[in-house]
């Protein structure tokens, strides 16, 4: 079982991003397993259809008792959706809920039930506080994806990001496996984004172009992948796919 | 307000209840904490300090580290006081604030083995569990880490599993222990966790049945289940209820199954008669006493010890309506004030529940003349 991380600053692409990948990975004949780390609760959308799914954490709050097909829907291609979601907006802690979310999932069985090839976890913005490092932590990810475009404030999340892990070398976290990037069409952008990835002396393992069918399969309720399988964008999705495969055969 | 306390007390917390299993074994503890009522342990709940010395220590955790997540003062002191003291183990417990702060104590424990090679490890509380996971877990953490594959097993001999004083306090209680089980002709292999050492709980493997005299033993018996296939039973050895318990043992043994002889024996509900407690325990005590009766259990991750007869009570008002028509009652004392008029209460004060405020009449389970108790109950 392969477990992947992405980060990225918020906006950035991830959800998006993942979930084409997700797609990409099963059409490869792989068992995925895709977990919002994001109290939005909106990373598998566009695997779901619009069918509803409750939150881990929803499931938490609720004090009834659940099994773990409540946390759990099955979407396009047989991609198992997670979602952890969060507390109330503005009250709680949100990071402290990604980690009893992500506990919960372990405790109630979900990787030795749904047995997925790949787990993909896709992690709210910046890493703002312990619990949202925890799909990095021993035991959960292996490597982490960090998305960025040319813009600099995505840059620089982006670094924050590197340099969390950096800083977690000796605590047997995941290992960085490279940066996405998702064009916005910035100047310089790819010598930018490649520069950050030799500073951290590691690679950019897939440029994405900024398209308009992203949008418009969005306004689908679907992913690139399924709305517009021919397209040069879910090729381009695709290539990432094998890209991360490539890169994870590496590490 | 259901499951609040105001009249009663709430039991030992399961940072406490680590400590107490950890106790005995050479092992260093640390309890991540500012030296609030989450380390109580080191001034309260622990009779055992004014003969012995353990390495349990806080860690004093300030404000500012808390906020900034600045985990290096604790390694650094942990890796430090390890350097000096040799432990056998290092075992770190959690508490409410950096449970919170989703501390990431597998990461810590990982560092700490590296830089001091002292096998060292997490027990995963958070201070808002009582003792009986607390305890539990820390067993089953040494059954796991500690306990080496047997060449064989020795026939007749046995574990007993679950011994601290939150259940057994009255001085004395786990030589009597010892002495019951041997006198009926097993021979004791190693006693978790009191009056052995790491080394000797070590050999466990060789016994051929564990015997779990309290909830706290349960997790620790799994493990030596999946670990080495010893079955186990649970009960304890009490009064006139220990020939049922031996008995269980040398079924145990002979079909290789887990016993419960308790879950089998207790099949009345509505004598009016209840033990709170521990339910292996007090279970057995009511076995003992020979009396059909309702075992009520206010502590967690005891549900498999639970059935029609051994019921879980969460919070002091669900234990008053439960009570509502108890006609006799076998608990600590300080239930007196929630018991309905004109219930008889026995007193069998629980050092879990009570602490040390009935320390000089606190009874030792081995040695009591449960028939005069049955008496002394009776209607
Ligand atoms: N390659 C792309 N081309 C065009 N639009 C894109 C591309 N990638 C993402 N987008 C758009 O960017 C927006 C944000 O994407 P998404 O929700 O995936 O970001 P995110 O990083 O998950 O955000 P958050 O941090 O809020 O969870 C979406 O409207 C999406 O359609
Ligand atoms: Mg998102």
């Amino acid at each position: 079982m392969k477990k992947l991380a992405f980060y990225g600053k918020g906006g950035i692409g991830k959800s998006t991003t993942v979930s084409n990948l997700a797609v990409a990975f099963a059409e490869r004949g792989l068992k995925v397993m895709q977990i919002g780390c994001d109290p939005k609760a909106d990373s598998t959308l566009a695997l779901r259809g619009g069918a509803p799914l409750t939150s881990v954490l929803d499931l938490v709050r609720a004090k009834q008792p659940f099994d773990l097909q409540d946390m759990v829907r099955i979407g396009y291609k047989d991609i198992v959706c997670v979602e952890a979601g969060g507390p109330t907006p503005g009250s709680g802690c949100a990071g402290r809920g990604i980690i009893t979310a992500l506990d919960k999932l372990r405790d109630y069985g979900a990787y030795e039930t749904y047995h997925p090839d790949i787990v993909l976890y896709d992690v709210l913005g910046d890493v703002v506080c312990g619990g949202f490092s925890m799909p990095m932590r021993g035991g959960y990810a292996d490597q982490v994806y960090i998305l960025t475009s040319g813009e600099n404030m995505a840059i620089h999340a982006a670094a924050n990001i590197a340099m969390a892990l950096e800083n977690f070398k000796d605590r047997g976290y995941a290992k960085l496996g490279g940066f996405i990037l998702n064009r916005r069409n910035v100047k310089n952008e790819d010598a930018k984004v490649q520069e950050l990835s030799e500073d951290f002396k590691s690679q950019v393992i897939a440029s994405l172009p900024h398209s308009e069918l992203v949008t418009d399969a969005e306004e689908l309720g679907k992913t690139v992948l399924e709305a517009f399988p021919n397209s040069d964008m879910a090729e381009a999705y695709r290539n990432l796919a094998a890209a991360v495969l490539r890169e994870d055969a590496v590490c | 307000m259901n499951t609040s306390y105001r009249i009663i007390p709430c039991y030992t917390g399961d940072v406490s209840g680590v400590c107490s299993a950890l106790f005995e074994l050479g092992g260093m503890v640390v309890i991540h904490d500012p030296s609030g009522c989450n380390s109580t342990y080191n001034t309260h709940d622990e009779t055992r300090w004014y003969d012995h010395d353990s390495l349990i220590f806080i860690s004093g955790l300030a404000e500012i580290d808390a906020v900034f997540g600045n985990d290096q003062k604790l390694i650094d002191d942990t890796v430090d006081a390890a350097l000096n003291l040799h432990p056998k183990f290092i075992t770190l417990v959690n508490s409410p604030i950096p449970y919170l702060n989703g501390t990431d104590f597998e990461a810590i424990c990982r560092i700490i083995e590296s830089r001091t090679c002292i096998p060292t490890f997490y027990i995963p509380t958070n201070g808002m569990h009582d003792y009986v996971p607390g305890a539990g877990a820390a067993l089953a953490e040494i059954a796991k880490r500690f306990v080496s594959v047997p060449e064989g097993k020795k026939p007749g001999s046995v574990n007993l599993l679950g011994v601290t004083p939150l259940d057994f306090a009255a001085d004395g209680s786990a030589e009597s222990l010892r002495e019951t089980v041997e006198r009926a002709g097993f021979s004791v292999h190693s006693c978790w966790a009191m009056g052995d050492s790491l080394e000797t709980l070590s050999h466990s493997g060789e016994a051929a049945v564990n015997l779990v005299v309290s909830a706290m033993g349960l997790p620790a018996a799994k493990v030596l289940r999946e670990r080495f296939g010893t079955p186990y039973v649970a009960g304890t050895p009490l009064g006139s209820f220990s020939e049922t318990v031996f008995a269980s043992m040398r079924r145990a043994t002979e079909t290789g199954e887990n016993q419960f002889p308790l879950l089998e024996r207790l099949n009345q509900t509505d004598s009016g008669i209840f033990a709170i407690g521990e339910p292996i325990t007090m279970g057995s005590v009511l076995a003992a006493m020979e009396l059909p009766g309702t075992v009520l259990c206010p502590l967690e991750h005891c549900e498999s010890l639970l059935n029609k007869n051994t019921l879980a009570v969460v919070g002091e008002e669900e234990a008053e309506t439960m009570l509502k028509n108890a006609k006799v009652v076998i608990a600590d004392p300080l239930y007196r004030p929630i018991l309905p008029k004109g219930a008889k209460l026995i007193e069998l004060p629980h050092e879990a529940f009570s602490g040390r405020c009935f320390r000089k009449t606190m009874k030792n389970l081995f040695t009591i003349d449960y028939d005069a108790l049955r008496k002394e109950a009776s209607l």
